[in-house]
């Protein structure tokens, strides 16, 4: 198995780019117009979540990747978004559960 | 044993071990060629039975290393934020926007060029893939300058790591990110200068896949400290 430029060639690569571009400026707006609405952060942390990806699958090219190594990407990528989503809906029951 | 934050020597020499681990990839003489009944049975360990390593060994132990390590500083920011709501959202609007839009852009770019710069030596394009190597070394060192400018930014409006939990966590968790920058640069550094050797061919050059891994992976890393520190206000 030769791996070539076309198993991710320039024009996905460089869409990906643009995706993860636009998502960046994407994501300043919705924290702008979403402010303080319940909205905001799970939709940050499915920005997030898809920008991680993106970077795994395109630029890492995860999907051809050992196993273990497309386990740790997926389990890092999806740990910030589900500690976003406990804190926002659980932050007060996590305050008191760390407190010393 | 890796540290848990890489140092620069260490960085290098997970760089530097070139030469073809199990699953990565064969030569390219092997290219396309049909397994035979003279082959026997596949091994486990081989790229097919296993996916591939994207660059060394090495690099993947280091990496998992960072991930611990930042899965761990993300956990105190989200405890922090736990305890203290406003002090958090009041402080993701006093930072410079500007800054980390910029640096995010930068870092995004300079990942492109370098992903370009695996593909161009793929082809056994070299001189295209130092090409692509030096566009993404220049935009990632304007990583430190973007943000030695977004600190004095920051000092000049009275943002300093004593002003508030927010700005504790931000403070840490955007230093020992530009730490980790600074060993991917001094990395593409190196893997520039054996490519301008011609240490790197189409069929081999898991070093430069190695780096290329590595800075992919920091840049993941700011994409979230981005959102969590700039995005969510």
């Amino acid at each position: 198995m030769r791996v070539t430029s076309s198993s991710t060639g320039t024009l996905a690569l460089a869409g990906a780019w643009a995706l993860l571009v636009v998502l960046t400026l994407g994501s300043l707006g919705v924290g702008r117009s979403l402010h303080a609405s319940a909205w905001l952060t799970p939709i940050v942390a499915a920005i997030v979540w898809l920008k991680c990806t993106l970077i795994a699958r395109y630029f890492i090219e995860a999907n051809r990747a050992h196993p273990f190594i497309q386990w740790a990407l997926r389990l890092f990528i999806v740990f910030v978004p589900i500690w976003l989503l406990l804190t926002a809906w659980l932050g007060e029951r996590i305050a008191g559960w760390t407190t010393l | 044993m890796l540290p848990a934050i890489l140092t620069p020597s260490s960085c290098l020499s997970l760089i530097a071990a070139a030469p073809a681990m199990p699953g990565a990839l064969p030569p390219a003489g092997d290219a396309g060629r049909l397994p035979t009944a003279h082959d026997g049975p596949p091994r486990l360990d081989t790229p097919a039975a296993s996916g591939r390593i994207p660059g060394n060994k090495g690099i993947w132990v280091g990496i998992t290393c960072v991930f611990v390590e930042f899965a761990v500083l993300f956990s105190v920011y989200f405890v922090s934020r736990a305890h203290f709501p406003t002090d958090f959202e009041a402080g993701h609007a006093r930072l410079s926007l500007v800054a980390g839009t910029t640096i995010t852009l930068l870092l995004l770019t300079s990942s492109l060029l370098i992903a370009l710069s695996v593909n161009a030596i793929r082809d056994g394009k070299r001189r295209q893939s130092i090409g692509w190597l030096i566009g993404g070394l220049v935009l990632a060192l304007g990583y430190p300058v973007a943000k030695y400018l977004e600190f004095r930014w920051n000092l000049a409006h009275g943002i300093r790591g004593d002003s508030g939990i927010f700005f504790t966590v931000y403070y840490y968790l955007t230093l020992t990110h530009l730490v980790h920058g600074f060993w991917g640069i001094l990395g593409m550094l190196w893997v520039l200068a054996r490519n301008l050797v011609g240490a790197y061919s189409s069929a081999e050059y898991s070093g430069l896949e190695a780096l290329a891994s590595y800075w992919h992976v920091t840049d993941m890393i700011w994409l979230i400290i981005f959102s969590l520190c700039y995005v969510l206000v």
